[in-house]
């Protein structure tokens, strides 16, 4: 099934185009590595596709669906997004997860506590990291705590914005390892390394060429 | 009951003269502000009597419509200080702050006047004009705080309200911790000037009510009343603007309109 349909979209800050007449299709299961110099466009796509931005041209279907305000919310609800930018919040670790539950599209979806604690485990975190404040975390912290929120949000799509930047090598390779390994996952994965490892299926999509 | 002592001509004349000090220490100093202590003075002294001259008609005339007229005015001259001072966009936001003003400000008045002073005419020119003036004074600055606030902090902070929309939160949900901290960034001086009152300093309707010839626990049940009419006023105001504005200010993505933050504000914004 194509979950996301981007036909001739365009998109451009003051008068620099990011994104010129680009096409994009992704079905669901697919791994896309996606790849480009700084500033081409990468986190704009991902912003097109959450409805955060308009493109001034073209057009973007969600399941077939034209990409309405009412279909932006349903791809909020269906994606778990980790952003490039490391500030998620303030206040405690746990009251991130408390607040992420909360919401009322999550509450039926959103993982227990045991499996909160195998993904502080898995991510080599103590749990006493739950009682800290946001602020206080380093880069590499708050990534694996963006990460664990979006797996706790139980959904199959992941939009993964620079997920691994602040990772040491090993846990680079654990990580994408974790993501790109699951066949109903679909998943979107920003990134600037250069991977050693490269998995099946996946697919690479440079942008700037 | 006496009122307070008329001043004389000569009376001030010596107000004026005692203006020279200040005057000269600002020249002495070379603090190059001699010409705005000019213009504030001269400015103070035209609106204030203006402000006399139209009182004196409006207490002498004293008819409902016309103080209600004139409140309303007064409400709106308020609207447009504090989108003027946080910055936003009052053509777009004027008719949504205005209609929290309004609402808020004309139940805690009449609320005030009925139930508390206890008016047998409930839109009385000195009640109405004094007691709300002094309401919406005072609330104002929680409401700019407030408004600003939290506008800012979103456009500032605009990723990590995105995020809150990528986890999939409603845009109620995602704002609501905003507006928590701006409330609460908007009522706490409030808060703590009532914890201060009565020891460092005289309140200004305390110090009109004594010249007017009040007896002291009479101006202090009015301070306390005018105090906790202040408070509410502030909470239900700030609390009716963000509801009213926020249907404005976001579109249907749940994203903050462009043209609701005037420019480069955000950047000049420290919190």
């Amino acid at each position: 099934m194509t979950l996301f349909e981007c036909t001739g979209i365009s998109k451009q800050f003051s008068t620099q185009f990011v994104l010129n007449n680009f096409d994009f299709s992704v079905a669901a299961g697919d791994k896309w590595d996606i790849r480009g110099a700084s500033g081409i466009g990468k986190t704009t796509l991902f912003k097109l596709l959450l409805g955060f931005i308009q493109p001034e041209s073209g057009s973007i279907h969600y399941k077939g669906k034209a990409l309405t305000s009412k279909q932006v919310w349903q791809v909020r609800k269906d994606v778990a997004y980790v952003s490039q930018d490391a500030h998620i919040g303030h206040g405690l670790v746990n009251e991130l997860f408390i607040e992420t539950a909360g919401y009322k599209n999550n509450h039926s979806r959103y993982q227990t506590r045991e499996q909160l604690a195998m993904h502080l485990d898995f991510f080599e975190l103590n749990p006493g990291i739950l009682n800290k404040p946001l602020e206080q975390l380093s880069g590499g912290e708050k990534q694996r705590i963006a990460l664990i929120n979006a797996l706790m949000l139980n959904r199959t799509i992941f939009f993964l914005d620079e997920m691994t930047s602040a990772l040491d090598g090993r846990m680079k390779i654990r990580t994408r390892d974790l993501f790109f390994t699951q066949n109903d996952w679909t998943v979107l994965s920003i990134s600037h390394d250069l991977h050693s490892t490269t998995y099946p299926n996946t697919q690479t999509l440079t942008l700037g060429k | 009951m006496e009122a307070a002592q008329d001043l004389s001509p000569l009376s001030l004349l010596f107000c004026a003269l005692l203006m020279l000090l200040p005057l000269a220490a600002v020249w002495y100093f070379r603090l190059g502000l001699v010409k705005n202590v000019l213009i504030s003075s001269i400015r103070m002294v035209v609106q204030l009597v203006l402000m006399g001259v139209y009182l004196e008609l409006l207490f002498k005339w004293n008819v409902g419509w016309i103080n209600l007229l004139w409140f309303l005015a007064m409400m709106t001259a308020a609207m447009f200080s504090v989108l003027k001072n946080s910055q936003l966009n009052a053509k777009r936001l004027a008719w949504p702050v205005l209609a929290s003003f309004a609402l808020t400000n004309l139940f805690i008045l009449l609320y005030f006047n009925g139930l508390v002073v206890r008016l047998d005419s409930l839109f009385d020119a000195k009640y109405i004009i004094a007691i709300g003036g002094m309401i919406l004074g005072n609330s104002l600055r929680g409401n700019v705080v407030g408004l600003g606030d939290f506008y800012q902090s979103i456009a500032k902070e605009e990723h990590l309200y995105t995020y809150k929309l990528g986890l999939g939160a409603s845009s109620y949900e995602a704002l609501l911790p905003f507006a928590k901290q701006s409330f609460k960034a908007a009522i706490m001086p409030g808060i703590a000037s009532m914890a201060t009152m009565g020891i460092v300093s005289v309140p200004g309707m305390m110090t009109g009510q004594l010249l007017g010839g009040s007896v002291p626990m009479t101006a202090i049940k009015y301070q306390i009343a005018i105090m906790v009419a202040i408070l509410t006023s502030t909470v239900i105001g700030i609390a009716l603007s963000l509801i009213f504005t926020t249907r404005i200010a976001f579109d249907r993505n749940g994203m903050l309109r462009k043209d609701i933050l005037h420019s480069n504000s955000s950047q000049n914004y420290h919190r």
